[in-house]
């Protein structure tokens, strides 16, 4: 077996048992509930018969171990409960809601990529002016809570300005501007934070490449500092850049959480968070879930992404 | 800024990237400057009810959305009360649960860190996987997860944001003393019959907790973000307990009308959030050189 193809089954192997102690996490989730989960998410519902009906569905009364096999097998089989409150499948609930969190958070982190490279590229190399600015750029965007960054987007941009609107949500298929229009204020609230810490990364990491001897060479070969920094040490500092990108997804999808609920977009974090106030477990359990599993696979891909970028990665494991 | 948890939330990037830090905005003072900012806010959470010049509740009806003027240099919101006496008393929360979520973390993640990069071997298997797993999870998921468990409220924030920090502070510490139990004077402790609890805790602690300080200096500052996210979207701290997330939720609400309540608030998070980097800057200088922490 190649080098490669062990480095991609350890890890993979390395996968499962985070997959499964989450699994675990979210089903107990509902059973530490301090009380009746039952009742309490049911509230006014709660009739003797009701309660009845829907413990027997979670199989409230089989044992631990047991239980959780059947959440598991059907797990599997694509049923994630049900929504007690508005009677709906928690699968259904997903599929609508998940689509708008991925582009959120992809908008989000092709705008950190999209400010954050060049600008740490810049700043690596630059007068002392760009190191200034950058260096401004990345205390201010980590220091400022996304959430209030888009409340002052909103107050720019929608109030002030008038240029979009200040929340609501389009979907994709009613036509990509107008859905635009929606995602940009909360994608650019979410992203600039992103792109500080990017900028940070790049920069440092360009830093340390452009020390090496091998840019020496390249410089005394008679290259031009363009192609160098470019061609050559921006792929050398591909590494710390990708795993920050990596990290910073679950980054990401936390600040979704808060920022769909800003903006008023229909996402998987603004789901959980109505379902928690309104004790809807079934569907915390599935948004929780959803959102954790995208969480690890991103981390595995960041992962064996890095052995494509760095060969020594894949032979050391 | 993001509810920012991640790359100072995880030790291990650092390591990698080996962070030459040249990023020093205010050279090499920042960690006096960051210092006095955190004693100055420490001074205000504890005498605001000397230094407010109202009370934080009193509500008036004739200043509803009063913009900003001498009497009220924050203006007042959407129940007339002042936006800076209000903010005075919030800095107490947030500074509470900062500071409170980070030691709590700390009194576990110190000893299992310890233990673990101490021990190695299974020991720190049993230890450092679970915590691993932790890790795993997107922080701000976690801690709202927790919450659905536990309730809402600030001492439950307090908590969540324990949790997670735990491991962080528990990795960041056996790293560090991975390289420190290799140093000759603890194999002569070891050697002169010291026991291995003695060993670690005279010889070992002392000499890798620096990483540690300035890590749990950083996740103070986020903290304070976490905790605003969480009260702003109710479930961190309830009414009446002021809340620099539960202000911005209020300013949210009446942004059209009355910026500065939005405003104010927003601006204090991040002073605060500035003086705990700053305090970590420093630090970091000081006991981090190699950047194991982010």
């Amino acid at each position: 077996m190649s080098a490669r193809s062990r480095f991609i089954l350890r890890r993979l192997a390395l996968t499962i048992p985070t997959l499964l102690a989450m699994s675990v996490f979210v089903f107990l989730l509902i059973r530490l509930v301090p009380g009746d989960p039952v009742r309490t998410m049911l509230g006014f519902r709660a009739t003797p018969e009701n309660v009845a009906t829907v413990r027997s569905q979670l199989r409230l009364d089989d044992p631990l171990p047991a239980q959780y096999l059947t959440w598991i097998t059907n797990l599997f089989q694509g049923d994630l409960g049900q929504d007690y409150i508005s009677g709906v499948s928690v699968g259904t609930l997903i599929s609508q809601r998940l689509p708008v969190t991925a582009e959120l958070t992809l908008l989000a982190m092709f705008i950190g990529v999209a400010i954050g490279v060049p600008l740490g590229v810049l700043a690596s190399q630059g007068r002392r002016f760009t190191r200034r600015v950058a260096d401004g750029f990345v205390v201010a965007g980590v220091a400022v809570p996304d959430f209030w960054l888009g409340t002052l987007l909103v107050l720019l941009f929608a109030a002030t300005l008038g240029w979009l609107p200040p929340s609501g949500w389009s979907a994709l298929s009613d036509g990509l501007v107008q859905n635009l229009r929606y995602m940009l204020l909360p994608a650019l609230a979410l992203g600039i934070g992103e792109a500080a810490y990017i900028t940070r990364t790049t920069r440092s990491a360009m830093v340390q490449v452009l020390g090496e001897p091998f840019v020496q060479f390249l410089r005394a070969k008679g290259l031009r500092d363009r192609d160098i920094v470019f061609r050559h040490a921006l792929r050398n500092a591909s590494m710390p850049i990708v795993t920050v990108i990596g990290i910073q997804f679950g980054v990401l999808l936390g600040g979704a959480i808060v920022i769909e609920t800003v903006f008023g977009l229909p996402g998987l974090g603004r789901m959980v968070v109505t379902a928690i106030d309104q004790r809807n477990y079934t569907v915390v359990q599935g948004g929780v879930l959803v959102i954790a599993t995208m969480f690890i696979l991103v981390t595995l891909v960041t992962d064996l992404l890095y052995g494509w970028l760095d060969p020594r990665v894949e032979e050391s494991a | 800024m993001t509810t920012g948890v991640a790359p100072a939330l995880d030790p291990h990037i650092g390591i990698g990237v080996r962070v030459r830090r040249s990023s020093h905005v205010l050279g090499g003072r920042s960690g006096m400057v960051g210092a006095i900012l955190l004693a100055l806010l420490i001074l205000i959470a504890i005498f605001a009810p000397l230094l407010a010049p109202y009370d934080p509740e009193h509500i008036d009806t004739a200043r509803v959305l009063g913009a900003p003027n001498w009497a009220h240099p924050f203006g007042s919101d959407s129940l007339g009360r002042d936006v800076l006496s209000r903010v005075l008393f919030a800095y107490r929360t947030s500074l509470e649960v900062a500071i409170g979520s980070v030691l709590l973390a700390a009194m576990a993640g110190i000893p299992l860190g310890l233990v673990a990069g101490y021990r190695g071997g299974w020991v720190e298997g049993v230890i450092m996987r679970p915590l691993d797993m932790v890790l795993s999870l997107p922080a701000l998921l976690l801690a709202v997860s927790l919450i659905a468990i536990l309730g809402q409220g600030a001492g439950v924030a307090l908590i969540a944001i324990a949790f997670i920090y735990m491991p962080i502070l528990a990795r960041v510490l056996r790293s560090s003393v991975l390289v420190v139990r290799e140093r000759p004077y603890v194999a002569a402790a070891r050697a002169r019959g010291v026991t291995d609890t003695t060993t670690m805790v005279r010889h070992v602690l002392p000499n890798a907790v620096g990483p540690v300080l300035v890590q749990a200096t950083v996740l103070m500052g986020f903290a304070i973000q976490i905790e605003a996210a969480l009260s702003f979207l109710g479930l961190g701290a309830q009414p009446p307990t002021p809340s620099l997330g539960l202000m911005l939720l209020d300013g949210y609400q009446v942004l059209q009308q009355a910026w500065w309540v939005d405003v104010f608030p927003g601006i204090a998070i991040a002073i605060a959030v500035i003086a705990f980097f700053l305090i970590g800057d420093g630090l970091r200088r000081r006991y981090d050189p190699a950047g194991v922490t982010a």
